[in-house]
């Protein structure tokens, strides 16, 4: 039994009479015992509405006497100081950038100590998420959508799919907007392969990444085969470069974003991996993995963070491009390692967290977002599973990196939970997600945070070694190992208490697919089990 | 079948003459109506005209008609039933026989057969006008006038009608047979129709509030049919779009298919940029029609510039102008004075828009890029602009990964092909040495800014210098660490950070593990788990050197062994 040291609130009572039900005869249920059993109030609030003054006679000494019965319940929340007050170090020299600094801490901290807030928290000052309210705001978001909506023309796609990744994995069935997801796609779709963002748009891999995931969220063949494989392929030879990377379109900017888009085409699609004669980058041996992770190497930076292109600033959505496109290609415990500086990558990393607000910025001396409680936030279980033990006793330490296997959280997973929970939810009747306090919810922060929530509160455990490769090839080209990755997934359990309620869980995503396991099993699956089509 | 028919009219002759029911109300004893004052009211009357019955119908209901009323009104009641049905049903349904007797049946009424068909109905009957009020609430003047509109429109249309037709058949060459001579359109029938085109859309609008678009008005577009955006109902995230912004995507969907390039097209491109600048198709599309018209780069990029000032945050302007310097750069590139022009030019550009956004992403990708492309690594200017954004603000990362790019990428010294974490041979030493000094002295400004001690940490591992280089520089902001919560003082985590790098590089893992386990404890505990994990990774280092250390030492027996 947790006792605490300062007042009592009604949630603990519930949990402790759940712990020692009261038996027929009035004596104390073992306390192994620690579920309720048949007929025993299961909800919190049945628990609190079966409380009677008789009840107390269950409660052990040391509860009692820390909790004088008279005392007022009112409790201080239990939120850690690391939280509540400005860094130990600070500078005193003001520039543009601490100005912004100090007033997002300041704009944050309200927020985190909950000191002005009319909302209600728990004993650890968190506040509920607001499940109902976001799954209003991501249905409304599926439109129809007035005028103004124009600027994000070209980004429809994306709102498919972030809504219905929000939804998901809020625990939303979104099956039924699979005829709604076929029609859309459908007007999407080009003949010469790929989606764009509307009727008549340029094909773009942003936005196929958008339409294909939105296609595996709502699942079923019927939305499988709206995509044309055949056309899809050629059009991905097209997009090809020879350094290894993709363009985004025919004739558009060669990025990250590319090269993660692309493997996650290709695996989930099952596409030949053969390049066409007329790719950009066919040279009669290369194919369409050909040279992925050596452009993946060029973009890690002197920080040791990645850029979109070579020689860029670090920036946290391409760490997870980066990262997610090496586990996608290979076993992350060999691929990471054999082309990133891992340590340099780590420190980089785990220097996107801030205190006091407890979420991620995506560069260095930039403000925290809630967007990169993914992109950087969702680099960790990555990193992690490149860290994990791979040997057994004595070795057990040991990772295929030489460094030392990763603790079970590199971050301060409290400290995203509570700027997720605190910072980021538009409570006013609006809902959704947001970048941080006094900015606007959106779907593309409300899927964000939600993954980034969805990541603090899980643990990954990849099952298998890496496969030995061919030939004394370093790189897999001729088959997909990474995709194949079985990677397990258990709810995070806090050796310390659990800050947040176990209602606030929200659904597992894949590590590198950022949708559930389930959903990539099914559109792989499907593609998989067909032949498909002559590639030459 | 028996003649129903001579049952049905039998009755007619002995009854119009006996309804004398008194509470029966007559189509006779209803009211004269008065003169109507709208529209509606109008038809009204004019419709019961021709049903004597309605009026009563409507006041008493159908049961307290007169018997021949009653048959008037199932007579009317059968007469557009059976206008209503499609007339191959018609026949079908009743055979010819029974139609023929149904109108014997009417014939035989004295229903009035060529009256109003159907009733008129407010909103209905005359539709709505561009307000959505009733036309038919107009008054019988004000719908005068607006006839008389109408009829204007038609013969404007019809007059715009014949000028399209000879635009087509001046395309076709075609040669008018009685005058024997080619269709011209002349300019002065191009002005008369721009007049018309504006009348027309003045008066659609005004009559049927429909918004003539820019592009359906004009006489330039005339030949372009416009491909609608194309949308099932229940599309998700669909978007009410604007109608002039629905009109110019359906015109771009029109010239991209055709592969159009022209001027016009390149105008339409910049209508829909100025919408959403973040099309990225019509971007793509604009440079394309820049590049098959060969038109000047120069001009573009001026235009540019305004288009990039006023969307600070838009991506694809970079992207084009990144198209646009690869295009263009050919034509300067042997010619080093226009090159240098063109440098100083672009960077003047860069510092505007930075001093607006000191940390755009895009307009940084866009400047590494560019420094490579036009080779201005030895450009003192580049290196100077980045200096000074430093001294603005000296926590500007943006700025500091721009010199690491400048300094350590120079293909003069720069192995081709090294990651950025990885140590270069030919890197200079005197560059390392100005590197590590520029750094250090930033960092004295702000010890807990990042930036420079990331910078100063990469060029130390690209320079091959041992970070123990700068453990005294490192050791000024760290002050009595270990030695009690009192005496101990860090001027920056940083600085502690690098220490244990410096310590562990010494193999002298007790006092890095001190500077992990401060990091931890107080000095940066959002990084607890990191700091553990560095502790580990000591640990590790630490028996591998043990490892390493023994099989010395065996070998070493082995050797006097033998």
């Amino acid at each position: 039994m947790v006792v605490r040291t300062k007042g009592v609130r009604v949630r603990n009572r519930a949990i402790f009479i759940r712990k020692f039900p009261k038996t027929k005869k009035g004596n104390m249920a073992a306390p192994n015992s620690s579920f309720p059993q048949e007929g025993v109030a299961t909800s919190a609030q049945q628990n609190l509405d079966a409380i009677t003054d008789d009840d107390f006679e269950y409660v052990d000494e040391e509860f009692v006497l820390s909790h004088p019965p008279q005392q007022p319940a009112q409790p201080e929340p239990m939120i850690p100081d690391l939280f509540k007050q400005p860094p130990l170090v600070k500078d005193d020299l003001i520039t543009d950038t601490s100005r912004l600094q100090d007033q997002t801490v300041e704009h944050c901290l309200p927020f985190l100590t909950t000191e002005d807030g009319p909302l209600d928290v728990n004993d650890y000052g968190l506040p509920k998420l607001n499940r109902e309210k976001h799954i209003k705001f991501l249905k409304q978001s599926l439109g129809p959508l007035p005028g103004r909506f124009v600027a994000v023309d070209a980004s429809r796609p994306w709102y498919l799919y972030w809504c219905l990744s929000g939804l998901t994995m809020m625990g939303e069935d979104v099956s039924s907007y699979r005829e709604s997801v076929i029609e859309t796609a459908r007007t999407m779709q080009n003949e010469s392969g790929g989606f764009g963002g509307g009727h008549g748009q340029t094909s773009h891999l942003a936005t196929t990444y958008a339409v294909i995931l939105a296609i595996a969220l709502v699942g079923g063949e019927e939305a499988y085969d709206v995509i044309d494989r055949k056309a899809m392929w050629k059009w991905l030879c097209s997009l090809k470069q020879p350094d290894g990377g993709f363009q985004v379109c025919v004739g558009g900017e060669e990025d990250i974003r590319g090269a993660y888009i692309a493997a996650v085409i290709i695996t989930l699609l099952d596409l030949p991996l053969d390049l066409t004669p007329d790719s950009p980058a066919y040279d009669g041996r290369s194919n369409l993995l050909t040279g992925i992770a050596e452009y993946v190497r060029s973009c890690q930076t002197f920080e040791g963070g990645i850029s979109s292109q070579p020689n860029n600033e670090a920036h946290g959505a391409y760490a997870f491009c980066a990262l997610a496109c090496l586990a996608i290609l290979d076993n992350p415990r060999r691929i990471i390692p054999s082309y990133l500086d891992v340590p340099r990558l780590v420190s980089w990393l785990s220097y996107r967290q801030y205190a006091p607000e407890g979420g991620f910025s995506g560069r260095t001396n930039k403000l925290v977002d809630g967007c990169y409680s993914h992109w950087a936030g969702g680099c960790f279980p990555l990193i992690e599973a490149c860290l994990s033990p791979s040997g057994s006793g004595s070795e057990k330490d040991k990772t295929s990196t030489g460094l030392a296997a990763a603790p079970e959280s590199l971050y301060s997973r409290e400290g995203l939970i509570r700027y997720i929970l605190c910072c980021c939810q538009d409570q006013t009747k609006r809902g959704g997600l947001r970048d941080k306090p006094y900015k606007m919810s959106d779907p593309y922060h409300t899927n964000y945070v939600l993954s980034g929530l969805s990541s603090a509160q899980h643990q990954w455990d990849l099952d298998s070694d890496p496969l030995p490769l061919s030939n004394g090839d370093t790189t897999p080209t001729l088959a997909v190992l990474g995709a194949d990755s079985v990677w397990n997934v258990f709810p995070y359990i806090d050796e310390k208490d659990q800050i947040y309620e176990d209602s606030d869980r929200v659904r597992p995503i894949h590590p590198a697919y950022a949708i559930p396991q389930k959903n990539v099993n099914g559109i792989r699956g499907y593609f998989q089990g067909h032949s498909g089509f002559a590639s030459t | 079948m028996p003649p129903k028919s001579k049952a049905a009219t039998k009755p007619k002759a002995t009854e119009t003459t006996t309804t004398t029911n008194p509470t029966t109300i007559t189509s006779q004893t209803a009211s004269q109506p008065s003169e109507p004052t709208t529209v509606l009211e109008r038809s009204q009357q004019r419709y019961e005209k021709t049903r004597p019955f309605e009026a009563a119908r409507r006041q008493q209901g159908l049961s307290k008609l007169s018997k021949e009323d009653q048959k008037g009104w199932i007579c009317d009641q059968l007469l557009h039933l059976t206008n209503r049905l499609p007339a191959a049903s018609r026949s079908r349904l009743l055979g010819p026989k029974a139609s023929k007797e149904i109108w014997w049946t009417i014939n035989g009424t004295n229903s009035i057969v060529r009256g109003l068909k159907h009733k008129p109905e407010p909103h209905i009957t005359w539709g709505t006008d561009r307000n959505g009020h009733d036309v038919g609430s107009y008054t019988i003047e004000r719908f005068d006038e607006r006839f008389r509109k109408r009829i204007a429109l038609t013969a404007l249309q019809v007059s715009s009608r014949v000028f399209r037709e000879n635009v087509e058949r001046e395309k076709r060459g075609f040669v008018d047979a009685r005058s024997g001579r080619e269709i011209i359109v002349t300019e002065r029938e191009i002005d008369e129709e721009k007049v018309r085109r504006s009348k027309m859309a003045a008066l659609k609008k005004e009559l049927y509030g429909e918004i003539t678009g820019k592009l359906a008005g004009s006489v330039e577009w005339e030949d372009v049919v416009p491909i609608p955006h194309e949308e099932p109902e229940g599309a998700l995230a669909a978007i009410a779009y604007p109608a002039e912004y629905a009109e110019a995507m359906s015109y771009l969907r029109a010239v991209m298919t055709t592969k159009e390039y022209s001027p016009r097209c390149l105008r339409l491109t910049e209508h829909i940029i100025s919408m959403n600048p973040a099309h990225y198709t019509v971007w793509l599309y604009r440079a394309a029609n820049i590049f098959a018209l060969g038109l000047s780069i120069p001009d573009e990029i001026e235009w540019l510039n305004e288009v990039a000032l006023a969307n600070l945050k838009n991506y694809q302007i970079w992207h084009h102008r990144h198209l646009l310097v690869e295009h263009y750069y050919p034509t300067i590139s042997s010619d080093p004075d226009a090159l240098a022009q063109f440098a100083k030019q672009e960077r003047d550009f860069l510092i505007a828009i930075l001093s607006e956004d000191t940390k755009n992403y895009h307009v940084w990708s866009y400047r590494s890029w560019l420094v490579g492309k036009l080779g201005m690594w030895e450009d003192e200017e580049e290196l100077k602009s980045i200096e000074q954004l430093i001294d603005e603000d000296v926590r500007n990362n943006s700025a500091w990964s721009h010199r690491f790019f400048i300094v350590f990428s120079n293909p003069k010294y720069a192995t081709p092909g090294k990651g950025a974490t990885e140590k270069d041979e030919r890197v200079p030493q005197e560059l390392v040495d100005r590197e590590v000094k520029y750094a250090q002295n930033k960092v004295y400004l702000a010890p807990q800014n990042q930036s420079p001690w990331n910078y100063m940490r990469g060029v130390l591992v690209k320079g091959r210098q041992h970070l123990a280089s700068v453990q005294g520089f490192v050791e000024e902001f760290v002050v009595k660490l270990g030695e009690g919560e009192e005496e101990e003082d860090v001027k920056s985590t940083h600085a502690l950070d690098l220490l244990a790098e410096i310590y562990a590089e010494k193999w002298d893992s007790d006092k890095a593990d001190l500077c992990l386990r401060r990091l931890a404890e107080k000095w940066d505990r959002i990084r607890g788990g990191y700091w553990e994990w560095r502790r580990k990774c000591l640990t590790q280092t630490e028996k591998e050197k043990a490892v390493a250390v023994g099989e010395a030492e065996k070998g070493g027996e082995e050797v006097a062994a033998a």
